[in-house]
């Protein structure tokens, strides 16, 4: 972007797009298990998700655009879990909370879990923890603010 | 206190309560005999698979005395045991969990489905010869019923 | 067959995903109207074979499935554990560890109960005291991240002891902590009972009988707004909640907001307990040496033992069973959300769709226990 002298803005509409879409991402209310907790701390008055536009916590999947999986996801619940994903407008986002939802996490030599949620719907940010620290999910959100603009590290 | 038409054997457990043993054809009379004493709150059914034999366990609480428990034990080697569903709501729920889990058909229960696992898991993941090896997939038709599979298919 | 067509019932499915039904519970609704005639929960969305994998690792190990049940109150779910463990293992822990115990588990069962006030408050429309309930949580968290260095699950407890000792700025943190807390409880109480549409949703709502309820196998806050004053920690003390000076709130009112008031009540009990562990918490070890690091592994154990415990839910109870290795041969959970939901059926027969979502949600649901 240049700022121009006469106090006007120069810029594509690409990245304008882009810039006005990552910073206005809305998550879809979707709680699991033991995240969803810390997913609801997030959204609340400490840590105040809102800082980075997205405390607009959707119910419904076709008014949202990222879908944080947070906690467990079970065989049982894979299928609806790619309904919602299928329900999504493009362009879509999903973020995997916690450790079961990257590779089973504790319950990974059990039977009914599905040992990470990438082998149901495509994954763009990974956040680690047991359940992670809800300043790990402001920071996954981040990232994936990053990605939209096309500025990750990679 | 209980008429003996059947034989109970007594004894106590490790964590100091009382136990009864009994065989499963004269469970239902013992637990009605229970109920009448003032067991009127069944706490857990729970079942231990000791791989010639099934053990199920039933806690009894007695509200009247600050709840105190007393243990009912039962054992079946064909996976038969009566229904205890006539006597405490809660044994519904409970009975179905331990089919679901353990494979034990409970005659006499109006609703004998799975309850956690899906409808049409193949084997009871709690007994001990249950192979974790084989991974089961679960998908959805068009209704919204699960249907499992050893293979995955479309959504997977 | 005319009257088939004016009589006809509408089948709705609410959930798996849905805001008000605290995780993944699924709701299969007949209705008439905006009558609710029939409910079937259909549950097991997140049953994540916790009790198989116990029997897999040592005894030690089994506490952190343990800590995912009822994931809001995991303090709750390790002393349930642990009881029936250390009972099974012959394994006494000193008395230092049983106050400590306490304090833990009353802190925790006031960041649950908050936890459950503002997911009720969010059922019924009420944004508001989201916000401030999350606020006195994360003072709870804050002193357990001090205390056990993580948030949620802690996984503090072990077998014949606690992970680490209190010290002294710990202690000062903690009153500091209870010194406040009564006051901003007070204002999140008021938040709700003088909001006149939390009252009228409320009020004489989903009655639940004392006999029903016992034939059903509730237990926990909900039995105690039905008037049974049963409560573990009074009935089969554990720990050392017989020394400690407390009562056992109960209501006679029996709906969803003797619920409500009930579990404030606790809260304030909880406080009451905490101030006088805080005082009579005595000096010692706080690990029994047989149980340290090096032998945890090695721990036996043989026969079979039912432990229950008082959790933020109700009566939790855990059923272990030994072969005499160093691996449970069988552990069953008695999760009293699981009895708790499943008297919903029962209570929202002809009842309005939105009195239902106020039923399911002064149950106290959490998933990772009813499915484990």
């Amino acid at each position: 972007m240049k700022t121009g002298d006469a106090g006007f803005i120069t810029t594509t509409l690409e990245k304008a797009m882009e810039w006005s879409r990552s910073n206005s991402i809305w998550p879809l209310t979707f709680g699991l298990a033991c995240c969803a907790i810390e997913m609801m701390a997030v959204q609340a008055s400490r840590l105040d998700i809102s800082r980075f536009g997205s405390e607009v916590f959707r119910n419904s999947p076709r008014q949202s655009d990222l879908m944080i999986v947070s906690g467990t996801v079970t065989k049982k619940m894979a299928p609806r879990l790619r309904r919602l994903y299928d329900e999504m407008p493009y362009p879509k986002y999903v973020i995997a909370m916690g450790v079961c939802v990257i590779q089973g996490g504790p319950y990974n030599q059990g039977y009914s879990v599905v040992l990470g949620v990438d082998r149901v719907v495509p994954v763009d940010v990974y956040v680690p923890g047991c359940p992670p620290t809800p300043e790990a999910l402001t920071n996954g959100i981040i990232l994936l603010q990053k990605k939209i603009r096309n500025e990750a590290d990679r | 206190m209980i008429s003996l038409v059947y034989e109970i054997k007594e004894e106590t457990g490790k964590d100091g309560r009382k136990v009864y043993r009994i065989d499963r054809e004269h469970l239902l009379e013992l637990m009605g005999d229970l109920k009448k004493e003032g067991y009127d709150h069944l706490s857990l059914i729970s079942s231990v698979d000791f791989r010639d034999r099934i053990e199920v366990v039933y806690h009894l609480e007695k509200s009247s005395d600050n709840f105190s428990i007393i243990v009912v034990k039962t054992e079946t080697r064909d996976t038969h045991v009566p229904s205890v569903t006539s006597l405490w709501e809660s044994a519904n729920w409970d009975e179905r969990e331990q089919y679901d889990m353990m494979g034990i058909i409970f005659d006499g229960h109006p609703d004998l489905r799975r309850i956690l696992l899906p409808e049409g898991w193949i084997g009871y993941p709690l007994r001990k010869d249950y192979d974790m090896s084989k991974v089961q997939y679960v998908n959805m038709d068009e209704e919204g019923n699960d249907y499992v599979s050893f293979d995955p298919g479309d959504g997977w | 067959m005319e009257s088939d067509l004016t009589h006809k019932y509408i089948e709705l499915n609410m959930g798996p995903q849905h805001p008000s039904t605290h995780g993944v519970l699924r709701l299969k609704l007949t209705l008439d109207g905006e009558t609710v005639k029939k409910v079937e929960p259909v549950i097991g969305y997140l049953h994540r074979n916790a009790e198989k994998i116990c029997e897999l690792d040592f005894y030690c190990d089994a506490l952190i499935y343990f800590d995912r049940m009822d994931y809001v109150g995991a303090m709750n779910m390790e002393v349930g554990y642990l009881e029936a463990a250390e009972k099974l293992l012959n394994i006494e822990p000193p008395e230092r560890v049983k106050w400590i115990r306490v304090i833990m588990a009353e802190l925790n069962r006031i960041a649950s109960h908050l936890v459950w006030a503002g997911a009720f408050g969010l059922d019924l429309g009420m944004l508001t005291p989201f916000f401030y309930v999350f606020e006195e949580r994360e003072k709870v968290l804050n002193l357990f991240t001090e205390i056990c260095g993580s948030r949620q699950e802690t996984n503090y407890m072990s077998i014949g002891g606690v992970y680490q000792d209190f010290n002294d700025k710990i202690i000062y943190r903690i009153k500091e902590f209870l010194d406040e807390f009564p006051k901003k409880l007070e204002e999140i109480y008021n938040l709700f009972v003088k909001n006149d549409v939390f009252i009228s949703r409320t009020k004489n709502i989903g009655i639940l009988e004392p006999e029903v309820a016992l034939s059903y196998g509730v237990t926990g806050p909900m039995l105690r707004a039905s008037g049974v004053p049963y409560d573990v920690r009074k009935d089969e003390p554990y720990l050392v909640y017989d020394k400690v000076n407390f009562t056992v709130p109960i209501s006679r009112k029996k709906d969803v907001l003797a619920r409500f008031i009930v579990r404030f009540e606790e809260m304030r009990q909880s406080v009451k307990i905490v101030k006088q562990a805080l005082e009579k918490l005595p000096d010692g070890p706080y690990f029994n040496p047989k149980a340290r690091k090096s032998l945890m592994i090695r721990l036996r154990g043989e026969g079979d033992v039912f432990a229950r415990t008082e959790s933020t839910k109700g009566e939790f109870g855990v059923y272990i069973v030994g072969d005499g290795s160093v691996k449970p041969y069988r552990v069953h959970v008695r999760s009293p959300a699981f009895k708790n939901l499943s008297v919903l059926p029962y209570l929202s027969r002809d009842v309005l769709i939105a009195d239902m979502v106020a039923i399911s949600g002064s149950i106290d649901l959490v998933f990772g226990e009813v499915d484990r």
